[in-house]
């Protein structure tokens, strides 16, 4: 009896745990599930998901993935194995510093072969920059924070938020009523109109009318904070928008879909390097090597 | 004295928030690397792959710790999941469980809509994501440009 006020905290931290939200995994073998359990989520997809937050990360893999068809049908990929290689791994380096370092099927860089300044990001990890953009780029540190602006926008799901609802809506009404692995015919059809729609919604955002500039501005913020957690200079931001503020000249791509490069240089606040952040030799040594436009 | 201590304890156990202590994660990305330590950079304890489940504490500095490594938090979700026998589960599945059933907006559905819009380059699409970085392909390459220190690995 003595011992009880002793045993009480561990009775009530084990009280805790037992209040927690456990999985029911008794079915499970192997990390993988069979079909009748997938038959039983899908059955009650509908009464959950309602918006543009509930589409899953495999959907948003999946609509990221014919955006980028549209796009890369609509601008020529470059054949430069090493800067296509080089500027992934420094999308990558940065994304490691957002807060969705993991998707997915990751991040995937592709540079377009075109003169129209230009970068865009789908959902699900895919990130375009234009040969024109590379162009205006002068570092490693400038190339990062174009990218850490592309990652921030897919972190944010900017991309996702561009779909009207009412397009998950009848997709989710659809996908509601499936029992069975593959759909119907005529269910396909149906959630395929939905899916084309929720592309064409993406597309026309990044391609022709461009975000809002709310989004543009939490996308540089978020880019100069992924920068400086990525051991880059955040400065390199500022940077290169004053460049592309002196460039805007020619109008077109980023110029039309973009606030003004000198408002958001406005918008962004003093910007420093973080302690650890060192300037490197070799950063300027492979940015010259791959960059060479 | 020694009894304001106990009672100090005993509140101080029971405020603490239970997900701090233990939860069950599920992998909601195709695959992740199961670090040993708590670190993007550290060396790789095995592999996860999306449903595997696991028994984990966190998250802390965004990852979770499991008996078999760290995890991110962002490759994993600790909603409640239920998987079970095949009957309803009464309306309360969400956009996890969806990811897991391999429903929703899938690859049969890309067929359909690549079918409709011949414009759709997915062939260029796949070549891209055929251009992978590994681990340790990427540790080297921040590791040369001085953006993180030399031997930060282990």
């Amino acid at each position: 009896m003595k011992n009880l006020p002793r045993l009480a905290p561990v009775a009530l931290l084990l009280a805790g745990c037992a209040g927690l939200d456990r999985l029911d995994v008794s079915a499970l073998s192997g990390g993988y599930i069979t079909d009748s359990q997938a038959r039983s989520l899908t059955r009650a997809a509908t009464a959950l998901r309602k918006g543009v937050e509930d589409i899953s990360e495999s959907e948003e893999y999946y609509i990221g993935r014919s955006v980028a068809a549209q796009i890369l049908g609509k601008y020529k990929p470059l054949d430069d194995p090493g800067l296509n290689l080089y500027a992934q791994k420094v999308a990558q380096a940065v994304s490691l510093a957002s807060e969705r370092p993991a998707l997915f099927q990751g991040y995937h860089v592709q540079v377009l072969d075109t003169d129209e300044v230009n970068a865009f990001a789908a959902p699900g990890g895919f990130i375009f920059v234009t040969k024109a953009m590379l162009k205006l780029v002068k570092d490693e540190d400038e190339l990062a924070c174009v990218m850490a602006h592309e990652v921030a926008h897919i972190a944010k799901k900017h991309g996702l938020k561009t779909i009207q609802t009412s397009r998950l809506t009848s997709a989710f009404a659809i996908l509601g009523s499936e029992a069975v692995k593959s759909y119907t015919p005529q269910q396909i059809s149906q959630l395929t109109a939905a899916f084309e729609g929720a592309v064409d919604d993406v597309v026309n955002k990044l391609v022709v009318n461009g975000y809002s500039r709310d989004k543009e501005y939490e996308a540089d913020r978020f880019a100069a904070q992924y920068a400086k957690d990525a051991n880059y200079d955040p400065g390199a931001l500022k940077r290169f928008l004053e460049r592309m503020a002196q460039a805007s000249s020619s109008g077109g791509g980023v110029f039309k879909t973009h606030p003004d490069a000198r408002k958001r240089v406005d918008e962004l606040g003093a910007l420093l390097p973080s302690a650890d952040h060192r300037r490197s030799s070799e950063r300027a040594k492979r940015f010259s090597a791959a960059v060479s436009l | 004295m020694k009894k304001t201590r106990w009672r100090l304890f005993l509140l101080a156990a029971a405020l603490l928030p239970s997900s701090v202590l233990a939860a069950t994660v599920t992998v909601l990305v195709q695959e992740t690397t199961l670090r040993k330590r708590a670190q993007f950079f550290a060396l790789a304890s095995g592999t996860a792959k999306l449903g595997q489940t696991f028994e984990a504490s966190g998250p802390s500095g965004g990852w979770y710790k499991t008996d078999s490594g760290y995890i991110h938090q962002s490759a994993v979700a600790t909603k409640k999941i239920r998987l079970g026998s095949g009957e309803s589960v009464g309306g309360t599945a969400t956009a996890e469980e969806v990811t897991l059933a391999g429903k929703g907006f899938n690859a049969q559905v890309e067929k359909s809509y690549g079918a409709k819009n011949a414009s759709a380059n997915f062939s260029a699409v796949n070549a891209m994501e055929r251009r992978a970085v590994s681990d340790s392909a990427l540790r080297d390459f921040l590791r040369a440009g001085g953006l993180i220190p030399a031997g930060d690995s282990q």
